[in-house]
Formats: structure tokens, C-alpha cells, sequence
């Protein structure tokens, strides 16, 4: 890409700015405390991508080259690795007060920092974590969500089933915690579409004969009449053995089969493939494959920078630094993701609404809201929790 | 006209069969024939249309044929191989390929100045329109701009040149003599076009649900349009073409997502009317007399004609695999 080597010596001719306002964005990371094996299942099998998200914000930084240029702005990324040793408090007290900082930590370091940010009012971003406790009970004034919720994914799938008309719906989950509380949330959204659930059956790992019922896919999908099979195996554990070996020959979505996702490597309209080649070659040094793409949470990344990048027109540029809090809080702030339809915030709960895509491994069959799923206000918002519906009312 | 004063007058069915016949050979006396182009991007191929909707003739051309536009002679066109990186000028009466610019990286869309003969083309994947002079394919100069430019546009005395980055949210402004950079004009989310008329430049920002309008010399904003035709939702406007009427003072912008091409009058900015066409309605074309426009439908794989006198669809019929330009000939 030339555009570096020339832009700078271009621009600077006609940019009236005397001094460029800074983009404090900082990401918070805790590389000591991710499980060691990110992304792998039993024997080391790298089942689905987890990794760090700072190149998705580093592409959103390079993308927005040339509107810095043009608003006068300048942006100044500082990574934070926490460590165990010194108080939390501590080390994010180098956060600068106007910064947008990205969280890029696990569930229980997310929760804790959000919340030690949030007293200091420091505007956090949301990339990893669907869960829905972090948007309906904690629902921080301070903290935005730019992956999608698990309702949002959720409600995505359950519209197609009912535009494929496959409405009887057998539910096959894994046995952890979160696996359940998946399960309930996936539940929430077929009966919110009219889909029938046929049955609702746990999986399990055992190989004892005895449990045959629950370990066998033959038996596990058995005995029931049904359209479509949901899987939710939130560690891909199990999941990918159910595929080819149902009782019935019937489709699997949910957590294998078609999934529904933030973003996909093969989208091939709205300017997607430019976006994806970007994200494979922006980076002279360390250049990826054209099969690589970026995760949702490396894409939720990108979508905030792009939030405020995007929105520059809107920026109250009176002092030295740009104020994401402003931007963000502007009801005409708004994003190009690229997947057709612009995004912007949700005022009542801080979530990005965006659609959602629903993939296999090979391609993108649909993208949500599918057809004839209408909402009076907004066109997304049959995906996620509305605003009457919503426990958490910022605004 | 003929079938209304037919059944005003009540006259008996016999007779409306005649003037039925009457309307079909006056459609086909008093309108203006025309034969159109159009560039398909996934087949890789043009259609010969007539003004009847059929198609006469598919040429298989390159790989994602794009932009297009008029060229030297007026049964030539210029149309932009993306997937090839050239440039092909495409001769519209032998139905062959005369000449070709090769190693125009990523060209997406094109505008040609013929007084000049300077060919201009956005490079897509690489940040920059290039200007080549068109009968030699010689490059004259490279014109660095934000990420995905798209639209490009030049003045008709050649004196200033505009590009749309789409990525960026900026429209480039160069000198048409020196190519120096002059200006850059902020404006709404993915602009896509740019139209010239009247010293006014008209930028339709996709993601952003409007058109917004400048002042081509003093690049500053004078209005938008903001679009919103009934049952759908702001966000569900994705303008991408727009196009002048040189008869009128109409301007029509096609509405992508929202599956409509809305009519502008050009002095008051009101939206006077939204007609209904095929999927993701983007590339616009108008017929010589003024009388017809044809919308291209990029998820339908279709266009459809519109009947400018009553502003209502006359037909839609099949294009090629993701129809994207349009040109229309006498």
C-alpha cells in the first residue's frame, strides 16, 4: 500500500488545522492470565480463532489515515499487558482520561476492569465477551459493546430457521455452565421468532456404554420429530461430531454448521473483500493468508475505532485531545461495517447494532435481519434485546 | 394516452384491441429507439438491450467488468476489467474489443474528457485514480486519494478533477492541468458517486442514506437530500448512482437497499417521487430523448425501465450476473 509514503507529504499543504487533537486509544490486555491453549479443544485441536485483537485495531488506525489527515487528528495507541504483581488500579492509572479503551481480557479480569474503569469514567469497549449479564445487570454508563450479544446471534439464527421454515427445533447442548445459559438464551429467541423446540438433550463426553443416549449423535437425535438441529457447544467439544451422523438427514446450526458470526472472510458484497484482503496484507511485516480473516472479536475491535473514525464530523474539536465520550454519546455517530447496513449505538444499553451473518466454513448464506422481520424504529432491531424489553436503560 | 381517451369514451372492446395495436406501433413509432450497454460484473460479459427490454446480443468481455463510459466515437465505450487490471475500449457496432490499457491496477470506475482525451480511473485496492492519455494508453499521472476510491468526476472545461473514497469519507479535488491536489471535502459515511451539473457536485453517500451537495468551485456544502420512502427504515437508503436529466430539472438517485430510485428536483432538493424497482438498485441510465430511464438492479440481477412521462416502471427484464454500468446509444 504506496498511500503511507505519499499521503504525508500531500496533505499537509492544505490542512488549515495548526495543531492535530489526539485519538488516545489504549488496549487493555492480561496475556498472563489467558488459558494457555487459546482456541484448541482436547488434544491440542485449534477448533475456532482466539486470538489478540490489536490488528484489528491497528487496520482501523491505518483505514482512517486520511480522515486524521483531514479533521486534523492524531492518533496514539498504547498497550496495556496487566501483570499480577502491582494493584490493578495501579497500572491503569496511565490510562489517559479522553482515551478509548479497548478490553481484550477474559470474562473475570473484563468485569473487574470495567467496572474500576467505569468509577473513573474512563469509555471502555467491549470486543470479547456476548454474554448477556454484561449488558442486561452490570450495564455500565461508561462501557460500550461492539461484539454482538448473545441475543443478537441468537435472534439472527432463529429469524432464518423461520424463513427457511424449519420451525420444529431439536436443542442439543453441551454440559458446562455456560453451554446452559446459552441454551436458555438460544430458547428465548426461537420462541421470540415461533419456532417449536421438539426436545431439549444434553450431550456428554462419556464413552460408557450406559450413556450411549447422550453420547452417541445416532441416539442423541433420536426419537424426536424435528426440522433443523441447534448445537450449542460454546468449547466446540462435541459439536462438530454431530454433523452427518443425525438420526434424521437434517441440517445443524448454532454453535457448527451454519453459525451465525460478526464477520466472514468470504462475504462478498459491500466492499467486504477489500476490507478482508486489508486486513491480510495492511501489515508489510507480518502479511496473513487470503484464508484469514478477522475474528468477531478482532472485527468488534476494528468496528469501535471505526465508530469514532467515522464520525469525525460530529467531533467537538476545542481542545488538544479528541473526546470519545462525545462522539459516542452524538445521536448522528455512526460506522461502515461493511455488511450493508451502517451501524450505530443502541442509547438504552450501549450496544452496536449491526447486522449479523449466518456462514459455514465455505461462504455466507444470509445475512440478519432476513426479510419481513420489521421494527418501527430501527431496521437491525429485531436482533438483540429491544429497548422496551432491555433491563438496562442508560439513557 | 390513447387507451385513457379509449376508456373515457367507453367505446366497445372490439375497438379497444385496435387501439391497443395503435398504442404498441405509436410506442414504437414516436419514442426514440435506443440500444443500451450494460456491464455485468459476475459474468463477466456486456448486454446489447434495445429500448423493448430484450436482449440482442452478450459479448463475453474479461473478468469483472465495472465502470463504463462513452469513448472517442460515440459507439465506443471505455468499461474497466477490475479483476484484470486494463481498461478495454469496447467497440459497440462490430462488437469487438478495439483497444486496451493493461496494468491499471484494481480499475473500478472511469470518466472520460473527451476535448482532452484524458482517461481517468479509480484504482481501487490501491489508493489513487490514475489519468492516462486515451489514444496512446500512455499514463500521465497518478492521483493519490483516501482508501477504495469509487466515483470520479471532471469538470467540463477539464479543470478540476474529483474522486470519492469510499473508505475515507473525503472527496479528493485535483487541479485538471497539474493533477496537484487542491482540496479535500468531507463528507458523509461510503461516498460511492459523484455527478456534475451546473458548477453543483452531487456526492451520494451510501451508508450515510443521502446525497449531499457542493459547490464544485468553493467546495461548500449547499444542501442534501436525505431519503426515505415509505415502509422502510433510514438506515435501509444505500444511494449509489446518481444521474441528471439534461431535459429537466429532474436528477434521479438509485436507492440500493431500499430497492427505489427516487426523483430529485434539482432547484428545490424535494424528493418528488419513489418508484419501486428490483434488488439493490444501483447503476443509472437515461434514454436520448429523456423519456426513459433504466435502472440496473445488482441483487436481482435485472434492470428495470421507467416510463419518465408517467414515472412508473414499464418492465424489468434479465441482465447478466450482477449487472453494474449502464450506457445508452441512439
Amino acid at each position: 500500500m504506496s498511500v503511507f509514503r505519499f499521503l504525508p507529504i500531500l496533505f499537509i499543504s492544505f490542512i488549515a488545522h495548526a495543531s492535530a487533537a489526539t485519538f488516545h486509544v489504549v488496549i487493555v490486555t492480561a496475556s498472563g492470565a489467558e488459558s494457555g491453549t487459546r482456541g484448541q479443544s482436547f488434544a491440542g485441536i485449534q477448533t475456532r480463532v482466539e486470538r489478540p485483537v490489536r490488528r484489528g485495531v491497528e487496520l482501523a488506525l491505518f483505514e482512517s489515515t486520511t480522515s486524521f489527515e483531514a479533521y486534523g487528528v492524531a492518533a496514539e495507541l498504547k498497550i496495556i499487558d496487566l501483570n499480577d504483581q502491582q494493584p490493578i488500579e495501579a497500572q491503569l492509572a496511565q490510562i489517559p482520561t479522553d482515551a478509548l479503551v479497548i478490553l481484550d481480557l477474559p470474562k473475570s479480569e473484563f468485569t473487574q476492569v470495567a467496572k474500576t474503569l467505569n468509577a473513573l469514567e474512563r469509555i471502555t469497549i467491549n470486543v470479547r465477551h456476548p454474554d448477556t449479564d454484561l449488558r442486561d445487570q452490570m450495564c455500565l454508563p461508561s462501557l460500550y459493546h461492539t461484539i454482538p450479544s448473545e441475543r443478537m446471534y441468537f435472534d439472527a439464527l432463529g429469524q432464518f430457521l423461520i424463513f427457511r421454515g424449519w420451525r420444529k427445533v431439536l436443542v442439543v447442548h453441551g454440559p458446562s455452565k455456560r453451554d446452559k445459559e446459552r441454551t436458555e438464551i438460544l430458547k428465548k429467541s426461537l420462541k421470540k421468532f415461533g419456532a417449536e423446540i421438539s426436545d431439549t438433550r444434553q450431550y456428554t463426553l462419556s464413552h460408557h456404554p450406559d450413556d450411549r443416549d447422550k453420547n452417541k449423535p445416532e441416539f442423541l437425535t433420536g426419537g424426536a420429530s424435528y426440522d433443523v438441529v441447534a448445537v450449542i457447544d460454546s468449547d466446540k467439544d462435541f459439536g462438530r461430531y454431530i454433523q452427518y451422523s443425525t438420526r434424521r438427514a437434517r441440517p445443524v446450526v448454532g454453535d457448527v454448521g451454519l453459525t451465525p458470526v460478526g464477520w466472514h472472510r468470504t462475504l462478498e458484497r459491500y466492499g467486504a473483500p477489500q476490507l478482508n484482503e486489508r486486513y491480510q496484507k495492511f501489515d508489510r511485516s507480518n502479511p496473513l493468508t487470503s484464508y484469514e480473516a478477522m475474528s468477531d472479536a478482532e472485527f468488534a475491535a476494528w468496528s469501535a475505532i471505526k465508530l469514532i473514525t467515522n464520525s469525525l464530523s460530529v467531533a467537538e474539536m476545542n481542545g488538544a485531545v479528541l473526546r470519545p465520550r462525545q462522539i459516542l454519546k452524538h445521536p448522528d455517530t455512526q460506522v461502515d461495517l461493511y455488511k450493508g447496513t451502517r451501524g450505530s449505538i443502541r442509547e438504552w444499553n450501549h450496544q452496536l447494532r449491526q447486522p449479523i451473518l449466518l456462514a459455514t466454513g465455505e461462504a455466507v448464506i444470509a445475512v440478519a435481519p432476513m426479510p419481513k422481520f420489521l421494527h418501527p424504529k430501527h431496521y437491525v432491531d429485531t436482533l438483540g434485546l429491544d429497548k422496551p424489553e432491555s433491563p438496562c436503560q442508560l439513557n | 394516452m390513447i387507451q385513457r381517451q379509449n376508456k373515457n369514451d367507453g367505446i366497445a372492446q372490439t375497438l379497444a384491441c385496435v387501439f391497443i395495436t395503435l398504442m404498441s406501433l405509436g410506442a414504437s413509432i414516436n419514442l426514440a429507439a435506443f440500444e443500451a450497454i450494460i456491464t455485468n460484473e459476475r459474468s463477466g460479459d456486456v448486454i446489447h438491450i434495445s429500448d423493448d427490454g430484450s436482449t440482442n446480443h452478450v459479448t463475453k468481455l474479461c473478468n469483472r467488468p465495472r465502470g463504463m463510459t462513452k469513448g472517442i466515437d460515440n459507439f465506443q465505450v471505455l468499461i474497466a476489467c477490475s479483476d484484470d487490471n486494463k481498461v478495454i475500449t469496447y467497440n459497440t457496432k462490430t462488437r469487438a474489443i478495439e483497444a486496451e490499457i493493461t496494468k491499471v491496477t484494481g480499475a473500478m470506475n472511469l470518466a472520460f474528457h473527451k476535448p482532452t482525451g484524458q482517461l481517468l480511473v479509480t484504482n481501487e485496492g490501491s489508493s489513487r485514480a490514475s489519468v492516462y492519455e486515451l489514444e496512446s494508453g500512455r499514463l500521465i499521472a497518478e492521483l493519490p486519494t483516501g482508501l477504495e476510491p469509487d466515483g470520479i468526476a471532471i469538470t467540463g472545461d477539464g479543470k478540476l478533477i474529483f474522486v470519492a473514497s469510499e473508505n475515507a469519507g473525503l472527496v479528493h479535488v485535483f487541479d485538471g492541468a497539474t493533477y496537484q491536489p487542491l482540496d479535500v471535502i468531507r463528507t458523509n459515511l461510503r461516498p460511492r458517486r459523484i455527478a456534475l451539473s451546473n458548477n453543483e457536485l452531487w456526492v451520494s453517500s451510501e451508508m450515510g442514506s443521502r446525497v449531499e451537495i457542493f459547490d464544485a468551485k468553493t467546495r461548500i456544502k449547499k444542501g442534501k437530500v436525505i431519503f426515505a420512502p415509505k415502509g422502510f427504515r433510514p438506515e435501509q437508503m444505500t444511494p449509489v448512482d446518481i444521474l441528471f436529466n439534461p431535459k429537466s430539472n429532474e436528477a434521479y438517485v438509485a436507492l440500493g437497499s431500499a430497492n427505489h430510485v427516487a426523483i430529485v428536483d434539482t432547484k428545490t432538493l424535494e424528493i418528488t417521487k419513489y418508484i419501486l424497482v428490483g434488488r439493490r438498485a444501483w447503476g443509472l441510465g437515461l434514454s436520448p430523448d429523456a423519456q426513459t430511464l433504466i435502472v440496473l438492479n445488482g441483487l436481482s440481477d435485472d434492470f428495470t425501465m421507467i416510463d419518465l412521462n408517467t414515472k412508473r416502471p414499464i418492465l424489468t427484464k434479465r441482465a447478466g450476473l450482477i449487472p453494474h454500468s449502464i450506457e445508452v446509444f441512439k
